[in-house]
């Protein structure tokens, strides 16, 4: 696994719809930028040696990381796969859609959900958004949230850029009715 | 100190980059670089052009330098560990650029700024004015010796949903090391350059 670079985002929203926000609602972001596997291979029917040489030993960098970064317990994540223009977007999924990947994240913040995702190609620069839902129940609402990315020199053509993310609380001023109580 | 948010800020938004390879190979001082973001409510909107800045500058621009120093600091492991530093102010569209200046450009933000990092340099920067998501490079050079080549690098900043148009993003910059792979000499080893003896190249 040829890593270049790591990078941490954390967003801190104080204030939202003019009212405060307390404590501040935290969202942490940790992504490694790696060189995509199977970069000039052209196509892989297996991506089986490629995963296994990879997923796992990802999964294992970041989530012990972008929990440090949140400071707080996670009560809600998601992960995301942007894979530079020459790969698949098969590659990118291919890394985080794998147990080998997740369970690092699931298992160090005692989650028991699936992962959200974001999976697209693009160029150096590209913004994508992470999806987040809770750790333990996917259907509490209040915790439905996304956070914006952009690395500015990443992914290059051939590199992949996995990301987790995860948030210390719901949305910022959440008060939606709980899933299934509404009014028919 | 006042409470953030009677200054009015909206978010804090930290960002940092680790380099572990640059072409192929990991740098020799490892480093990284940095950005913490604040975004304010833009305390001039509706003013003249003529209006006096001091009262709010005296007000708020401290408080963000109090602020943004210890996010960095926090992070990249206290201020012995910052090399480098560089700020950076990005005006929404219903204000001037000299209201992003006054928030960064007077000892009420840089004279604290060092005082907290240790720095003696001037602290070089990058304004703007723009739209929500705009990003801006921030320059960063040595804390206590501005003239070091090794550490003259950039990191860009941006933030999805601000400023808005009555926000201003104050940004400051560290890193806690020079340039993978710096290898341009320094004015120690500079040769003598000019004009005459570089001869036909430039004739």
């Amino acid at each position: 696994m040829s890593i270049r670079k790591i990078v941490t985002l954390t967003e801190d929203v104080l204030i939202e719809g003019g009212r405060e926000v307390s404590p501040a609602a935290r969202v942490a972001v940790v992504a490694a930028i790696v060189k995509n596997p199977w970069a000039g291979q052209g196509f892989v029917e297996d991506l089986s040696a490629g995963i296994d040489g990879s997923a796992s030993d990802i999964g294992a960098l970041l989530a012990p990381r972008v929990l440090e970064a949140l400071g707080s317990p996670a009560e809600a994540y998601g992960k995301a796969a942007i894979v530079g223009l020459n790969g698949e977007i098969e590659h990118g999924s291919g890394l985080i859609h794998t147990l080998a990947f997740g369970n690092h994240f699931r298992d160090a913040a005692n989650a028991t959900t699936l992962l959200p995702a974001v999976e697209k190609r693009g160029p150096a620069g590209v913004v994508f958004d992470i999806p987040l839902k809770h750790i333990t129940d996917a259907t509490i609402r209040s915790h439905h949230q996304s956070i914006e990315v952009r690395i500015n020199d990443a992914p290059h053509a051939d590199e992949i850029v996995i990301a987790l993310a995860a948030a210390a609380q719901g949305r910022p001023q959440q008060r939606l009715a709980a899933f299934a109580t509404e009014t028919k | 100190m006042m409470s953030d948010q009677g200054f009015g800020i909206r978010k804090i938004v930290y960002y940092a980059e680790e380099i572990l390879l640059e072409n192929g190979t990991s740098p020799a001082v490892p480093a990284v670089r940095a950005t913490a973001a604040a975004v304010v409510t833009n305390p001039w909107l509706g003013g003249d052009a003529a209006d006096d800045l001091n009262d709010e500058v005296v007000q708020l621009a401290p408080v963000l330098a109090r602020k943004l120093t210890d996010v960095l600091a926090a992070n990249l492991g206290g201020v012995e560990a910052i090399q480098a530093f560089g700020k950076a102010a990005i005006v929404g569209t219903d204000g001037e650029i000299e209201h992003g200046a006054a928030l960064v450009h007077t000892p009420f933000f840089g004279n604290l700024v060092r005082e907290y990092f240790e720095g003696e340099s001037i602290i070089c920067f990058a304004d703007d004015r723009a739209d929500a998501g705009a990003t801006l490079v921030v320059p960063l050079w040595h804390k206590n010796a501005a003239a070091t080549r090794t550490h003259y690098q950039t990191i860009t900043t941006r933030i999805g949903d601000a400023p808005r148009p009555g926000e201003i993003v104050v940004v400051l910059g560290a890193s806690t090391g020079p340039r993978p792979h710096s290898r341009i000499g320094d004015r120690l080893t500079d040769p003598i350059v000019k004009a005459d003896t570089l001869g036909e190249l430039v004739s």
